[in-house]
């Protein structure tokens, strides 16, 4: 009778996720190169990034934020937090003042330093390139002790971009693409997270690789490449540009401003990546989503 | 008034009258050697770049280009790159070069004082400010350089009652003055830059001077600010040479030396708004390259002046051809990063600032 009993409640316990619980005190390396220890699991959080934001929801710790910074805006449930600034504006005092146990912040911006001093934990996890929006995803999960669901969520998200790809892969004719992330110019290279997206919606970046992630693009590259499509600048704007009116994208009426929507979830590593890659290969096959 | 004139004196000394007096049998050498540089910066900013493209063809699509506004006919890409691109931005560069520089000399001359440059007086940080506000504001392009000019205009007349000592400007209080001035302005623009988040990065290539989407509309647009501000001080190039032997004496002989003051100001207003409103705050080259030009070929401000428009358009085509050919991406950053260690030299080297 025991044995059994303590079979089938293992088996409920790895149903629910339990079986998977994380172990505290669980100490890690964070992606400032910081070895941090959680002494129990994290009750109160406030996420100082959008894409963590959204990644502890996704694996149902949605209830353990207390604060997102500024940009945070998905789901609803984060809109209704108090807002704790931005990288360049973090409200440190009212961080503090939230008594989270846990912050989780970027590697970029200087609240480290303070928000340790007050002895509150902060771990940074910046997820950047395309495999370490699942890598990281996996380490929230431990961090909050959703593990089981951080699998789930990363296996969810692997097959919705294969259902995808698998699209795209049979395009016929695949548009070279020139993506410009701000008018400055600022493109994306092959190997940021949004390039393997643009490649994985059936595009070919006219970026090579050995530009960069995220290049300051000379405008007569992207004349010499001549795209056959171009994400992120608005028709008007383009046909404006110096020498932009002759390049077959912006003849063919083919230069367009992305969608708000798809805007956002496009620039954000986290796990609404599916979406932004299916709005990306709706927008660059239109064909083949008829 | 005396202590006025006794004030005056070291710094007449200070440039002999030989410096002053134009050397004829010079100028015309010296001159043609500059041009050449220009247009050999011109040559190699049109040949150059991320995309190479031969000299033969570089001509070839100059000319297509030239043929296309009386034809209309369709340009290759490597034609487009040479016409719309490339000639745009380097004659922007020139034009910009340029009106720094006459400013830079004139402000040097006017004030006495040889770390005047835009940039320090203010004029800059109130240009880019205006511009800043035009662009996050989204005003129609040709009202950014109005823009400009108006808050340049208002930042050179705080600096100058902040720095004004009676009837006299002395170097410390002017350059201290546009310290703060130009700070206080900078700080404005960056809170301008981060409530415009969408903005942001435009707003900042903008600040650190960029020449890139420089076309043929800008150059225009640029072209009157640059030729009236640059005209008006070099008309003023005599008066100016007067000056340099202290206001007492250039009052006696008869130059209005207030007026000049004022009408030199302006002027170099115009042309610094034009030339930052498009591109940006581009460091050190007002700053230094009338110092090459005086080291090299003399004082005078008739000399100085033209000079100086050539070098300094040279200057900046040949930093922007650095610029985009370098990870160093932007020609502001490029300026800088020569022209800084140049101000300390020059610092070092003139004991009597």
């Amino acid at each position: 009778m025991k044995p059994i009993l303590t079979r089938t409640l293992t088996l409920t316990l790895a149903l629910t996720g339990l079986a998977a619980a994380t172990t505290y005190p669980l100490t890690l390396t964070d992606d400032l190169n910081r070895k941090v220890t959680l002494r129990a699991e994290p009750k109160r959080i406030v996420s100082m990034l959008p894409s963590d934001s959204e990644t502890l929801c996704a694996i149902g710790a949605c209830d353990k934020l207390v604060g997102v910074d500024d940009y945070s805006d998905y789901p609803q449930k984060v809109t209704t937090l108090p807002k704790m600034g931005g990288l360049y504006d973090p409200r440190i005092e009212a961080i503090v003042a939230l008594k989270p146990d846990l912050v989780l912040v970027s590697r970029y911006g200087k609240i480290v330093e303070p928000l340790t001093q007050a002895g509150i934990t902060v771990v940074a996890v910046n997820p950047e390139t395309y495999e370490e929006v699942f890598a990281k995803t996996l380490v929230l999960g431990r961090i909050v002790n959703r593990e089981a669901q951080a699998k789930n969520l990363v296996t969810q998200m692997r097959r919705d971009i294969a259902r995808t790809e698998i699209l795209t892969k049979n395009a016929v004719k695949k548009p070279s693409v020139y993506v410009e992330v701000d008018p400055t110019p600022y493109s994306i290279g092959p190997n940021s997270f949004m390039g393997v997206l643009l490649t994985k919606a059936g595009g070919r970046n006219i970026i090579p690789a050995s530009m960069g992630d995220f290049p300051k693009v000379d405008p007569e590259f992207i004349v010499k490449a001549n795209p056959q499509l171009i994400l992120g600048v608005d028709a008007k704007v383009a046909a404006a540009r110096p020498g932009w009116g002759s390049m077959t994208a912006v003849k063919a009426g083919k230069a367009m401003a992305l969608p708000k929507e798809l805007d956002t979830i496009f620039s954000r590593p986290g796990p609404r990546m599916p979406q932004a890659l299916a709005g990306l290969a709706r927008l660059i096959h239109p064909e083949l989503f008829k | 008034m005396g202590s006025d004139a006794q004030r005056d004196a070291p710094r007449a000394e200070a440039l002999p009258a030989a410096a002053l007096a134009a050397e004829p049998r010079w100028v015309w050498p010296r001159t043609l050697l500059l041009l050449l540089l220009l247009l050999s910066a011109i040559v190699l900013g049109t040949g150059l770049g991320s995309v190479t493209i031969a000299p033969g063809e570089v001509l070839g699509a100059l000319w297509r280009g030239l043929a296309s506004q009386f034809t209309g006919a369709e340009l290759g890409s490597n034609d487009v790159i040479v016409w719309q691109i490339r000639l745009p931005r380097v004659m922007m560069g020139v034009l910009v070069g340029a009106s720094l520089s006459v400013c830079g000399g004139a402000f040097q001359g006017v004030f006495r004082n040889p770390l005047a440059d835009p940039y320090l007086l203010g004029v800059a940080s109130g240009s880019a400010l205006g511009a800043t506000l035009a662009i996050v504001l989204n005003w129609p392009r040709p009202l950014i350089p109005v823009s400009a000019l108006f808050a340049a205009l208002l930042a050179v007349a705080a600096t100058l009652s902040l720095a004004r000592e009676g009837r006299r400007f002395p170097p410390t209080r002017l350059i201290l003055a546009g310290v703060v001035v130009g700070s206080v302005l900078s700080a404005a623009t960056t809170a301008l830059i981060l409530r415009g988040e969408d903005r942001a990065r435009q707003v900042l290539a903008y600040t650190l001077g960029d020449l890139g989407f420089s076309g043929w509309r800008d150059v225009l647009t640029v072209l009157p600010y640059a030729g009236l501000g640059c005209g008006v001080l070099l008309l003023l190039a005599r008066a100016l040479d007067t000056l340099q032997l202290g206001d007492l004496t250039a009052r006696s002989l008869g130059v209005p030396v207030e007026r000049l003051r004022l009408i030199v100001v302006i002027a170099a207003s115009v042309a610094t708004a034009g030339a930052v409103a498009y591109v940006g705050v581009i460091g050190f080259v007002g700053l230094i390259v009338p110092h090459m030009v005086r080291l090299a070929f003399g004082a005078s401000h008739r000399i100085l002046l033209p000079l100086s428009a050539l070098l300094g358009g040279a200057l900046l085509v040949y930093a922007d051809l650095l610029a985009r050919t370098s990870p160093l991406s932007q020609v502001g950053i490029v300026t800088t990063l020569l022209g800084g260690p140049f101000f300390l030299w020059l610092l070092r080297r003139e004991k009597d600032i």
